[in-house]
């Protein structure tokens, strides 16, 4: 009976330090896994020309909603919710909500095939050589998807290929 | 005369410009040591060649160029990405406690295992001699007492 609290405290000591061990190993080194830190917080503005040489800057789209996603032509991913995003884009754009898309690392000419490629028609532009927007958004790999509400605040932030669901999810919601 | 001096103005400037950029392209590498690469697992943005690590390397150099300080630039960084990015993470919060579990349960399983073992009589305190003073020690000291 004696030896019962050091045993119940031993294990509780163990599991302590598994937790930490586990938190080290898969979350703390996994960027992914980790909340951005921008959500919650105002959306960083940016200018950009598109590739059809539309000048862009996110403020004008104040009281829109904006699904601000990063891509690359050689992201494997990306190719997979290309056509959710430009589905999404035809059914939502009308209704006032604003598509974006950053290229980042990436050539223009293999950009631009990657855009015909997949029919892409929405808003559609280059980084610039230096990566100032992505890196104003923390982003961490491609594809990145950052719904930004009416008011302009960074509402969640989707690693990996979005899905038609967490679109909608958040449109329902803004439109 | 005229052209040998403007040679060696010349040749200050050029030696000049050099270790500039030597210092400059040093302290990006030190701050770059500083960030964790975004994209890869247990690398600093310093050794990494992904697209986003060279982007933060030559924003880091940017910023230098626009006379931002070392704590500047991290926090530049920090406030993007978040405290992750930052290899050795402040010491406060989460990260405080961290920093600390692992000296606190050293300390917590030797004083436990010390408890432990002396309950258990394996670490037992040296014995102290007893015994009775003999007549004589008595007598002596009975007989300082009076005399003070």
């Amino acid at each position: 009976m004696k030896g019962k609290p050091y045993f119940l405290l031993g294990i509780f000591v163990t599991a302590g330090l598994v937790l930490v061990l586990i938190y080290g190993l898969f979350y703390a080194s996994r960027p992914g896994a980790i909340p951005s830190a921008q959500i919650s917080q105002k959306a960083k503005p940016f200018q950009t020309t598109t590739f059809a040489g539309q000048p862009i800057s996110l403020q004008q789209f104040r009281g829109q909603p904006i699904v601000l996603n990063f891509w690359a032509s050689w992201c494997v991913a990306c190719r997979r919710e290309a056509h959710i995003i430009e589905t999404a884009y035809q059914k939502y754009g009308v209704k006032g909500a604003v598509f974006i898309g950053i290229a980042i690392n990436d050539t223009r000419d293999a950009s631009l095939a990657f855009i015909r490629r997949y029919g892409k028609t929405y808003l559609l532009a280059p980084d610039n050589k230096t990566g100032i927007i992505s890196l104003d958004y923390g982003v961490t790999a491609v594809p990145e998807t950052f719904l930004i509400d009416k008011n302009g605040i960074i509402t969640e932030k989707v690693l990996g290929a979005i899905t038609k669901l967490q679109i909608e999810r958040f449109l329902s919601n803004q439109l | 005369m005229n052209v040998k001096r403007f040679l060696l103005v010349i040749g200050i400037c050029v030696v000049g410009m050099i270790a500039n950029a030597d210092d400059l392209d040093n302290r990006v590498r030190e701050i770059a040591h500083m960030l964790r690469c975004p994209t890869c697992q247990a690398m600093s943005v310093k050794e990494s060649d992904a697209g986003l690590s060279v982007n933060m390397k030559t924003r880091i150099r940017e910023l230098l160029q626009e006379g931002k300080s070392e704590e500047e630039i991290l926090e530049f960084f920090v406030e993007r990405y978040g405290e992750w990015i930052l290899r050795s993470p402040k010491k406060e919060g989460f990260s405080l406690l961290l920093w600390t579990l692992p000296g606190l349960i050293l300390l917590l399983t030797i004083l436990l295992l010390f408890q432990y073992l002396w309950k258990k009589s394996l670490i037992v305190a040296p014995p102290v001699e007893t015994r009775s003073l003999s007549e004589k020690e008595q007598k002596q000291i009975e007989k300082d007492l009076q005399r003070l």
